[in-house]
C-alpha cells in the first residue's frame, strides 16, 4: 500500500515538460533603498514558469521577450514589477517595509504571499531576533513577541520543557499546543510523558505522573541560529490548510539557506547565570520536637531558638554561578547566479544550571542545499542532526528545593554524608518521609536524557506548465531518546523500594510526504484574477518506548538495571496515520479585494472507520479599503479582514477501544485497564471566526493590527474523564465538551524616530484571551487532569461556566452570602469535604498580557529589549503553603497572637438573616491545625501581575580588520534580568507538571520549582 | 546556463510516460488502499480480548484480597484491631472518612476488577460451552453482589456494567438477595455439568484456588448459598433447614477450603497482611495509624469471655507484648493509653514498632500466608446457628464442635504456610480445650456459636463477621443464657460526630465513584445524608 502511494506521489511530480519561447537576455541589479545589493530575490516572468534568483552582488540574468512582466519578490520587502522594454538592463529597488501591506510573507504550506492578500491573523518573527536572546530553547524566546502566544516554561533548569499555547486553552484534557512545521513538514514537539516509564505502569506504587521529573520539549532540539523566520498562524482560520493537528494554530519555521557571496559565519556566546530569587525563612522558632540533634520532623513550631544559636545559610551556598558557552560556525554560499546554494552549519552548546549537576549539551549539524537543475526542475535537500544530553534535578515534592527550605538552619546542610558514606539524616521520620538533604538529592538522584535526532527533508519542484508548479516533499523526523531516572536507594523517593531506576528508550519516527500543485495567478479580466493550490499529505507517526524499571539495588552505588533484584518492563507503542487532501482558491479583484476559500479532508486512524473521514472548509477575505477608495489613502493604508474556519481534531491512538492489562496479582492473568470503550467516538470540531484590521499611517511609520476572534469547540473529546464505576470502568474518553475561546489581539508597530543614522522602532503585542467551558460530557460535574492534583487538595478542575484554566479544590465552605463557615467547636474554617472539588472563582488566565520590544539603532550599534507585562491571573504558591504548614514561613511569626477568623459559625443559622458571627479566639501556636489544616485557597494568589525584562541586547560593531573578518559585531545580552511582581513566591511563571500534561496543565501551580535564573551573556558574530 | 541534451530530453519524456501510467495506477490504488493504511488503531501494547480462562486469576485474587483491603476498616467496626494514633480515628468510633475511598475496595473490585472482565469471560465460556468456567463466573457474580450489598446495602445491580450511561439507579437489598439466589441456583446447575467443553486443565490455567476442579466450586456455591440464606435470621422467611441442607452439600473438611496462595514476587501478589506490604504497621495517614489487637479480641481467647479457659489459638493468632503477655488495646483511649513499652502489644507480625521486614510473621500476618474466601469451619458455625435456631441441639453441637476443631487445625496449617513464628497447637492442647465445658457445653447457646465463629473468622472473614454482628445489632442478648451474643463486645463510648449517637450499619458507596459522579442516584436512597452509614440494612431488620 505504502509503495503504491509513493508511486502515485512521485508520478504526479513528473508531468509534461515546459515549452520555451523566443527570448533575449535581460540583466539587472536589485538593491534596497540604501543601494545595498539584495541577494536571493526571486525574479520571475509573470504568467510563466521562468524564474531566477539574484546573486551575491544583487544581479540577475533572465531570458525574456519584450512586453513580458518581470516580478521581483523577497520576503520582508514590497514586491515590484517591471515590463521588459527595449533595454536589456532592468534595475530595481525593493522597499523594506515591515508594516506595509505589500510585504511578502510566508503563509501556510510554504507559500509566500503579499500581506494584503491575507484574510487571517499571522505574525512573523525573525530568526535573528530569537537567536539574539541566546536562549537554548527558541520557544522561550517567543513570549511577548507575538500577540496571543503564551509560553510557560516548566522551570528554570536547563532542558526544562516549555509549553506554548496560542489564543488560550480550549481543550480540557488534550494538548493545546500548536503544530510546528519545519521547512514544510511537521516537527515533533513532544515532551515525554512519564506514562511510558515502567515505573508508571498501571497500579504501580511509585509512578511519577509527570510530577517529579521533566523532559525537554523536543522542538528545543532545533538550533535557534538555524532559523531564518518563524511565522505564527494564530487561529484555525490561518492554519486550516494544515489540518487537524493545527487546530490550535501553527508555527511555521523556515531555516536559513545559503546565498551567493556567503562564506564562513562564526558566532559565540558566553553566559553567566545566577539565581535571581531566594525564599526567606523565619529564624525565630525552632523545631517542634527535638531530642539532642534529632528532631521529630521538619516542623518549626517549637520554642524560640536560644540566644546566640549558630545559623547556617544553607540556601546561599547551594546555587552556583552557571557558565554557558555556545559556538556556531556555518559555511554557506551559492553559485553566482544562485542556481545552486548551500549552507552547512555546526553548533555546539554547553549550558550549566544554577543548580549543581544540571546541565545541557547540544550539538547541531545542519545542511541545506538547493539546486535549480533546469528551467523546470528544482531540487532541495535539507538535513538536521541534533544531539542533546541533559541532566536535570528533580522537581516538586521530591525535588531539592523543598529540602533546601526545610533543612534546619541550625545544621550545616553541606555536610550531607555520614562518616560511613550514607545519607546523613536528622529526623526520627522514616527514610521515606524525611525530605532529602538538597545536596544529597542533587548528587545522588539522577535524571538524564540523551537524544539523537535526524530530520532529513527532500523536495522537488517541477514547473511543467506555465500556469503552475508541483512541489513534493518527503521527510522523516526521527529520534531516539534514552532516558534514565534514578531514585537512589537511600533517598526519600527511593528508600521504600531500596532504590528505583527507570530506563526508557523512546524511538520516534515520523514520516511525512506532501505534494502541492500550485496554480499561478490567472487573469480573468475585468480586474479579477484567480490562483490556488491542490495538495495531499500522507503522515505516519510512530513511537516505540522500551522501558525497564529495576528496584532493590544490590550495590547501592552502581547505576544500572542489571544491579537490581526486582525488574519490570514495559513496551508502549503509539502509532497514528493520517491522509489528507486539500485545496485553496483565491480570487483577487483589482488587488484590493481578496477572497480565499480552502477545504481539507482528513482521514485518521484514531477514529472508528465509519467516522474517520472529515471535511472542513474555511473562507477568508481581505479588503484594502485604502486602495478601493483612493481618497482615503493619502495619509494611510488600511485593510479589513474577516475569516471563518472549521477544523476537526481526532483522538489519541487506541482511545476508543479498551485493552487488557497484564495483571501482577496472584496468578497473573488479564483484566481491563481503567479506561472504558467508546465505539461512538467521533472527531471534535472547532468553529472559529475572526475579524481584523490592519492600519498604517505616516508612510508605514505607525501600524496597527487588531484582531478579535471567537472559537467554539463542540463534541470535544475529553480524555480520562471519570464516571460511576457501575459502568464497569473508571475512566472514559468521551465526546461532548463544549468550550468557547474569545479574545482580542493588538499589535502596534511604530518607528518614532527615523533619521539617516538613528532609528527607534517599537513593537507592542497585546493579548486578551478567555476560555470558558460551556458543557462537559454527560453533564458530569467536573473534569480535571489527574496529574495536576500534585499538591494538597487542589487541581486544574473545571466545570460548565468556569474558565478552561480554573482551579478546583477542597476550599472553604461559605454561606449563601459568601461568608466563610466556621467550625463552632474550634473556631477554624470548615473545608469542603464529601463532594467533588469545588470552585471558588480561581482562574489562572491573565486579564491581558503585553510584550513591548524597543529597538534603537545608531549606525551599526543597536539596543533591543523586550518587556513583558501581565495583568491578572491566579497563581497557587504551594511552596509557601508547604513552608507555612511547617512553621517556616515568615507569615507564621505572629503565631502567638490571638485572632478571630472572620466568618460565621456553622450552627444552623448560617443561612438566615442573622448568622452568628464568629468570635472564637484562636492562637495558632496552640491550635496547630490553624496552619497544618489550612486550605490551599489561602495560598492562591489572586491577580498576579508582572513586568519582566525578558531580554536586552546591545550590539556594537567591531572593526573588520581587528578580527581579520569581513564583518564583525559584538553583543551583550541579558536574560530575565528583572521581575517586578505582586507575587510573593520566587517566580509566578512555573508549571507543577511538565509540558506533557494536557488541558490547562499545572501552569500556575508553583510547588518546589526553580525560577528562571538571571543571565548575562556576551559574544561576537563574525563573517569571513 | 546548462542545457539538457536533446537525447536526454527524449529519454526523460519516455520515462515520464511510464511514470504517468504508474501514477494513474497509483491513484486508483489510493482509494482502496486508504482503509488498510489507516488500519493501525489496534492497540499493539495489550490484547483487546484473550482466552476466557485468562480473565479468571485476577478476579479470584480480588475475591479473596478485596475483603482484606476493606478489612482494614471493617475490622475496626468489629473490633478485631484498632488504629494506634494520636487521636481516636473515625473508623474506631464507627465513623468513616469523608471524601475518601477507604472501605470501598470491593466496590472497585466488583464493578471494575470483575465488571466487564466477568461479562467477557462468561460470554466466551458460554459460546465455547465451558460450563465449568461459566459456572464459576456466575458464582463470582453472585458472590460479588452478596459481598457488596452486605457492605453497602442498596447497590447498583440491574443497570450495572453499562458503558452507555453515566447515571445509575440503586436497587433494593431485597432485590439484590433475590438476584444472588437466582445466580447461585444457576451456578449450581452449570457446575454439575460435564458435557460441552468442560475441562479441568483449561480452567486450571486461571483457577489458582481449586486448580480447575469444578466439584469444589460446586461445594463453594452451596456454601455461599448457605451463608446468604442464613443472613435472613431476623426475617420471618428464615428457613434454617434450607441453610443446613446447603451446608451439607458444601465443604466436607478443611481440604475443601477456598484458599488463595500469595507467591510473594511483587507488590500485588504479596499477602495483603504481610509485613512487606506494610498495611498493618505503617502510619497510613494522620487518622489511620498502625493496627494493634483489641481487648475484645484478646478477651475472647484469654479466658475472660469463656470462664477462665485459655484458648490455645490465643498465642498462635495474636501477638504478645514484649513482656510475653497477650494484651489488647483499649479502643476508647488514645494510643496505647497507660501501657508501658513492655506492655504494648507487638505488631501483628510479632515485632515491636514497624519491625518484621523479610522474616516470618505470625498466622495470616505474613507475606506468604494463604487467605481463604470461605472455610469449612465458618460453614459449620453457620450450620450450628441454623440448627440451634430450629431447636436441633444435637446437630448444632456437632457442627459447633466441628467448627472449633477444624479451625484449630486450620490455624496450625496457616502457621506452616511460610513457617511462621508460632508453634503448632498440639493434639493434647486441642483435646483439652474441646473437653472444657466452658467451650463445648452440654447446652449450646447462640453466644457460644457466634463468639467462636468470630474467632474462626478473625483476620480474614471481615464481610461475614460484620454481617453476624449487625444481625445481632452488635449487642443483642442471647435469649437463652442472657449473656451477650458477642461476649464482652462494647461499642465505642464516643461515636463519630456524624453518627448522631447511632451505631454503624453500612459503609457509604465508593466516594470517587458515587459521591462525585452519581449523586442523583445516591440522593434517591438517602445516601447524601451525613449519617447514611448508620441506616440499618434491610436484611438485619425483621
Amino acid at each position: 500500500m505504502k509503495n503504491r502511494l509513493l508511486t502515485a506521489l512521485f508520478g504526479v511530480l513528473l508531468l509534461a515538460p515546459p515549452a520555451t519561447a523566443q527570448e533575449r537576455q535581460v540583466t539587472g541589479k536589485v538593491t534596497d533603498e540604501q543601494g545595498t545589493p539584495l541577494v536571493s530575490v526571486t525574479v520571475r516572468i509573470r504568467g510563466t514558469s521562468t524564474g531566477t534568483l539574484t546573486g551575491s552582488d544583487g544581479t540577475y540574468a533572465i531570458r525574456a521577450t519584450v512586453g513580458q512582466v518581470l516580478q521581483f519578490r523577497l520576503i520582508g520587502h514590497t514586491p515590484e514589477e517591471r515590463t521588459v522594454g527595449v533595454g536589456n538592463v532592468v534595475d530595481v529597488q525593493l522597499k523594506r517595509a515591515a508594516t506595509a501591506l505589500d510585504v511578502v510573507v510566508v503563509t501556510t504550506l510554504g507559500q509566500t504571499n503579499v500581506r494584503r492578500m491575507l484574510g487571517t491573523a499571522q505574525q512573523t518573527v525573525q530568526g535573528a531576533d530569537l537567536a539574539q536572546t541566546q536562549r537554548e530553547n527558541f520557544v522561550n524566546a517567543l513570549q511577548g513577541r507575538v500577540a496571543g502566544v503564551e509560553v510557560t516554561s516548566t522551570s528554570g533548569v536547563p532542558g526544562a520543557s516549555s509549553s506554548i499555547t496560542i489564543r488560550g486553552v480550549s481543550s480540557i484534557s488534550s494538548s493545546n499546543q500548536p503544530l510546528m512545521i519545519l521547512d514544510g513538514l511537521p516537527l515533533d514537539n513532544k515532551t515525554l510523558n512519564t506514562g511510558v516509564l515502567a515505573s508508571d505502569r498501571p497500579g504501580s506504587p511509585n509512578a511519577f505522573s509527570n510530577r517529579g521529573v521533566d523532559f525537554t520539549n523536543r522542538a528545543a532540539d532545533i538550533n535557534p541560529e538555524d532559523i531564518e523566520t518563524l511565522v505564527v498562524l494564530k487561529g484555525p482560520e490561518a492554519s486550516a490548510l494544515y489540518g487537524i493537528d493545527a487546530a490550535n494554530g501553527a508555527i511555521v519555521i523556515t531555516t536559513k539557506r545559503g546565498k551567493p557571496g556567503g562564506g564562513f559565519d562564526y558566532s559565540n556566546n558566553f553566559r553567566i547565570e545566577k539565581t535571581g530569587a531566594r525564599p526567606t525563612l523565619q529564624r525565630v522558632y525552632g523545631p517542634t520536637t527535638i531530642t539532642g540533634a534529632t528532631i521529630g520532623s521538619f516542623s518549626y513550631f517549637g520554642a524560640p531558638y536560644a540566644e546566640g544559636t549558630t545559623f547556617y545559610d544553607n540556601i546561599d551556598g547551594f546555587f552556583q554561578t552557571a557558565l554557558t558557552q555556545k559556538h556556531n560556525l556555518s559555511f554557506s554560499g551559492g553559485a553566482p547566479d544562485n542556481r545552486v546554494n548551500y549552507r552547512m552549519a555546526a553548533g555546539i552548546d554547553r549550558q550549566e544550571g544554577v543548580i549543581p549537576g544540571a546541565e545541557l549539551s547540544r550539538v547541531n549539524l545542519t545542511g541545506r542545499s538547493q539546486a535549480v537543475v533546469n528551467s523546470w526542475l528544482k531540487a532541495d535537500l535539507s538535513m538536521i542532526y541534533a544531539y542533546v544530553n541533559n541532566d536535570q534535578p528533580y522537581k516538586g515534592a521530591i525535588g531539592p528545593l523543598l529540602g533546601l527550605l526545610v533543612w534546619p538552619q541550625t545544621d550545616n546542610a553541606k555536610d550531607w554524608l555520614t562518616p560511613a558514606g550514607t545519607r546523613r539524616r536528622l529526623t526520627t521520620l522514616s527514610e521515606s518521609a524525611e525530605v532529602d538533604n538538597p545536596y544529597f538529592n542533587v548528587e545522588k538522584n539522577k535524571q538524564n536524557s540523551t537524544n539523537n535526532r535526524y530530520f532529513p527533508n527532500m523536495g522537488l519542484t517541477i514547473t511543467p506548465f506555465s500556469w503552475g508548479d508541483v512541489t513534493s516533499n518527503i521527510g522523516a523526523d526521527t529520534y531516539t531518546s534514552e532516558h534514565m531516572v534514578l531514585r537512589n536507594p537511600q533517598s526519600a523517593a527511593g528508600f521504600q523500594w531500596s532504590g528505583v531506576i527507570d530506563v526508557a528508550d523512546d524511538i520516534t519516527r515520523n514520516i511525512n510526504a506532501q505534494t502541492l500543485l500550485n496554480l499561478y495567478p490567472r487573469d480573468l479580466g475585468r480586474g479579477f484574477a484567480i490562483s490556488g493550490l491542490l495538495g495531499n499529505q500522507i503522515s505516519d507517526y510512530k513511537s516505540t518506548n522500551q522501558a525497564l524499571s529495576g528496584q532493590d539495588f544490590l550495590d547501592p552505588n552502581f547505576v544500572s538495571v542489571n544491579n537490581t533484584n526486582l525488574r519490570q518492563n514495559r513496551t508502549t507503542i503509539n502509532q497514528r496515520r493520517l491522509l489528507s487532501l486539500f485545496g485553496q482558491a483565491t480570487i483577487d479583484y483589482n488587488k484590493y479585494l481578496f477572497i480565499t476559500v480552502t477545504g481539507r479532508n482528513d482521514w485518521t486512524s484514531t477514529i472508528p472507520t465509519e467516522r474517520n473521514s472529515f471535511f472542513y472548509p474555511s473562507i477568508s477575505g481581505s479588503f484594502i479599503f485604502s486602495d478601493a477608495f483612493p481618497a482615503l489613502s493619502r495619509g494611510m493604508t488600511g485593510k479589513l479582514r474577516a475569516a471563518y474556519a472549521e477544523v476537526g481534531k481526532d483522538a489519541r491512538p487506541y482511545a476508543y477501544r479498551p485493552s487488557l492489562e497484564f495483571k501482577t496479582t496472584s496468578g497473573g492473568g488479564y483484566g481491563y485497564g481503567f479506561t472504558g470503550p467508546n465505539l461512538k467516538l467521533k472527531p471534535e470540531f472547532a468553529r472559529s471566526y475572526e475579524f481584523g484590521t490592519e492600519l498604517s499611517f505616516l508612510n508605514d511609520r505607525l501600524g496597527f493590527d487588531v484582531t478579535t476572534y471567537r472559537k467554539q469547540t463542540t463534541d470535544q473529546i475529553v480524555n480520562d474523564i471519570r464516571g460511576s464505576y457501575a459502568t464497569g470502568f473508571i475512566l472514559f474518553n468521551l465526546n461532548g465538551a463544549v468550550t468557547r475561546n474569545t479574545g482580542l489581539e493588538v499589535t502596534l508597530e511604530g518607528t518614532p524616530v527615523l533619521a539617516p543614522q538613528f532609528s527607534w522602532d517599537v513593537v507592542a503585542n497585546f493579548d486578551r484571551s478567555r476560555g470558558r467551558v460551556l458543557k462537559l460530557p454527560n453533564d458530569l460535574p467536573e473534569s480535571y487532569v489527574s496529574d495536576t492534583w500534585l499538591f494538597g487538595n487542589v487541581r486544574n478542575g473545571t466545570a460548565p461556566g468556569l474558565s478552561t484554566r480554573s482551579l478546583t479544590g477542597q476550599f472553604y465552605l461559605r454561606n449563601e452570602a459568601g461568608q466563610i463557615l466556621i467550625n463552632p467547636t474550634n473556631g477554624l474554617p470548615i473545608r469542603a469535604t464529601g463532594a467533588a472539588f469545588i470552585d471558588a472563582g480561581y482562574d489562572r488566565q491573565p486579564n491581558w498580557t503585553m510584550g513591548v520590544t524597543n529597538t534603537f539603532r545608531y549606525r551599526r550599534f543597536s539596543l533591543n529589549f523586550l518587556l513583558d507585562f501581565r495583568k491578572g491571573g491566579d497563581v497557587l504558591n504551594a511552596t509557601e503553603q508547604y513552608m507555612t504548614a511547617r512553621g517556616l514561613s515568615e507569615r507564621t511569626l505572629d503565631r502567638n497572637e490571638p485572632r478571630v477568623i472572620e466568618g460565621v459559625l456553622r450552627d444552623g443559622k448560617e443561612n438566615t438573616a442573622t448568622p452568628t458571627k464568629n468570635t472564637i479566639v484562636v492562637i495558632p501556636a496552640v491550635q496547630t491545625l490553624y496552619y497544618t489544616d489550612i486550605s490551599e485557597e489561602l495560598f492562591i494568589e489572586k491577580d498576579i501581575n508582572w513586568i519582566r525584562l525578558r531580554d536586552v541586547t546591545f550590539r556594537f560593531p567591531i572593526p573588520g580588520n581587528l578580527l581579520q573578518s569581513r564583518e564583525a559585531t559584538g553583543f551583550i545580552t541579558g536574560t530575565d534580568l528583572f521581575l517586578v511582581t505582586n507575587y510573593s513566591g520566587m517566580d509566578p511563571i512555573v508549571n507543577g507538571n511538565t509540558a506533557a500534561v494536557g488541558g490547562s496543565g499545572a501552569a500556575g501551580i508553583d510547588f518546589g520549582n526553580f525560577p528562571m535564573p538571571r543571565g548575562f551573556s556576551f559574544g561576537i558574530n563574525m563573517r569571513f | 546556463m546548462r542545457r539538457i541534451s536533446p537525447s536526454l530530453q527524449v529519454m526523460m519524456i519516455k520515462q515520464m510516460k511510464t511514470v504517468r501510467v504508474a501514477a494513474l495506477a497509483g491513484l486508483l490504488a489510493f482509494s482502496t488502499g486508504c482503509k488498510d493504511f489507516l488500519d493501525v488503531n489496534t492497540n499493539p501494547n495489550a490484547p483487546q480480548d484473550v482466552s476466557a480462562n485468562l480473565y479468571l486469576a485476577p478476579m479470584l485474587h480480588w475475591l479473596v484480597s478485596g475483603p482484606q483491603f476493606d478489612g482494614r476498616f471493617v475490622a475496626r467496626y468489629t473490633q478485631q484491631w484498632y488504629a494506634v494514633s494520636t487521636s481516636l480515628t473515625t473508623w474506631d468510633r464507627m465513623g468513616y472518612d469523608p471524601s475518601s475511598d477507604n472501605g470501598a475496595q470491593q466496590w472497585r473490585d466488583i464493578y471494575w476488577s470483575f465488571g466487564q472482565n466477568l461479562v467477557d469471560m462468561m460470554t466466551k465460556a458460554e459460546a465455547e460451552e465451558r460450563w465449568d468456567l461459566l459456572g464459576v463466573g456466575t458464582l463470582l457474580k453472585a458472590w460479588g453482589w452478596l459481598a457488596l450489598t452486605g457492605l453497602h446495602g442498596e447497590i447498583i445491580v440491574k443497570e450495572a456494567i453499562n458503558q452507555n450511561t453515566f447515571s445509575f439507579n440503586y436497587d433494593s437489598q431485597e432485590f439484590v438477595y433475590q438476584e444472588v439466589f437466582k445466580l447461585l441456583d444457576s451456578a449450581v446447575v452449570l457446575l454439575q455439568r460435564t458435557d460441552g467443553a468442560v475441562d479441568v486443565g483449561y480452567m486450571a490455567r486461571g483457577d489458582k484456588i481449586y486448580n480447575g476442579d469444578r466439584t469444589k466450586w460446586l461445594k463453594f456455591a452451596y456454601g455461599v448459598k448457605a451463608m446468604a440464606l442464613n443472613h435472613f435470621s431476623n426475617k420471618s422467611t428464615y428457613k434454617p433447614a434450607d441453610v443446613i441442607a446447603a451446608v451439607n452439600l458444601s465443604f466436607a473438611s478443611n481440604a475443601d477450603d477456598a484458599l488463595l496462595t500469595y507467591p510473594n514476587t511483587n507488590n500485588d501478589d504479596i499477602n495483603f497482611w504481610g509485613r512487606t506490604r506494610g498495611n498493618m504497621t505503617a502510619l497510613q495517614s494522620a487518622s489511620n495509624g498502625p493496627y494493634r489487637q483489641t481487648q475484645f479480641a484478646v478477651n475472647l481467647m484469654n479466658g475472660t469471655a469463656f470462664s477462665g479457659v485459655t484458648d490455645p489459638r490465643l498465642s498462635r493468632m495474636l501477638s504478645p507484648s514484649p513482656d510475653g503477655q497477650f494484651r489488647g488495646v483499649d479502643i476508647n483511649v488514645v494510643g496505647f493509653g497507660a501501657m508501658t513499652a513492655a506492655q504494648q502489644p507487638n505488631n501483628f507480625h510479632g515485632f515491636v514498632g514497624t519491625g518484621g521486614v523479610g522474616v516470618p510473621g505470625r498466622f495470616l500476618f505474613d507475606d506468604k500466608a494463604k487467605i481463604p474466601a470461605m472455610t469449612y469451619a465458618q460453614l459449620q458455625f453457620i450450620k450450628a446457628e441454623a440448627a440451634l435456631r430450629m431447636g436441633d441441639q444435637a446437630t448444632a453441637l456437632a457442627a459447633y464442635r466441628n467448627g472449633i476443631s477444624s479451625h484449630i487445625d486450620w490455624v496450625n496449617a496457616r502457621n506452616l504456610d511460610n513457617n511462621q513464628q508460632p508453634t503448632q497447637i498440639t493434639a493434647a492442647e486441642k483435646s483439652a480445650f474441646l473437653a472444657s465445658t466452658a467451650i463445648v457445653p452440654a447446652t449450646l447457646t447462640l453466644s457460644h456459636i457466634m463468639s467462636q465463629k468470630w474467632i474462626a473468622q478473625f483476620g480474614w472473614g471481615h464481610n461475614e463477621m460484620w454481617m453476624d454482628m449487625r444481625r445481632y445489632h452488635y449487642t443483642d442478648m442471647d435469649p437463652v443464657s442472657g449473656t451477650q451474643v458477642f461476649r464482652g463486645f462494647t461499642p465505642p463510648t464516643t461515636l463519630h460526630a456524624d453518627n448522631a449517637g447511632k451505631l454503624v450499619f453500612r459503609i457509604r458507596p465508593r466516594f470517587n465513584s458515587e459521591y462525585v459522579w452519581n449523586r442523583p442516584g445516591l440522593d434517591v436512597i438517602g445516601g447524601l445524608a451525613t449519617d447514611y452509614h448508620t441506616k440499618p440494612l434491610w436484611i438485619t431488620q425483621p
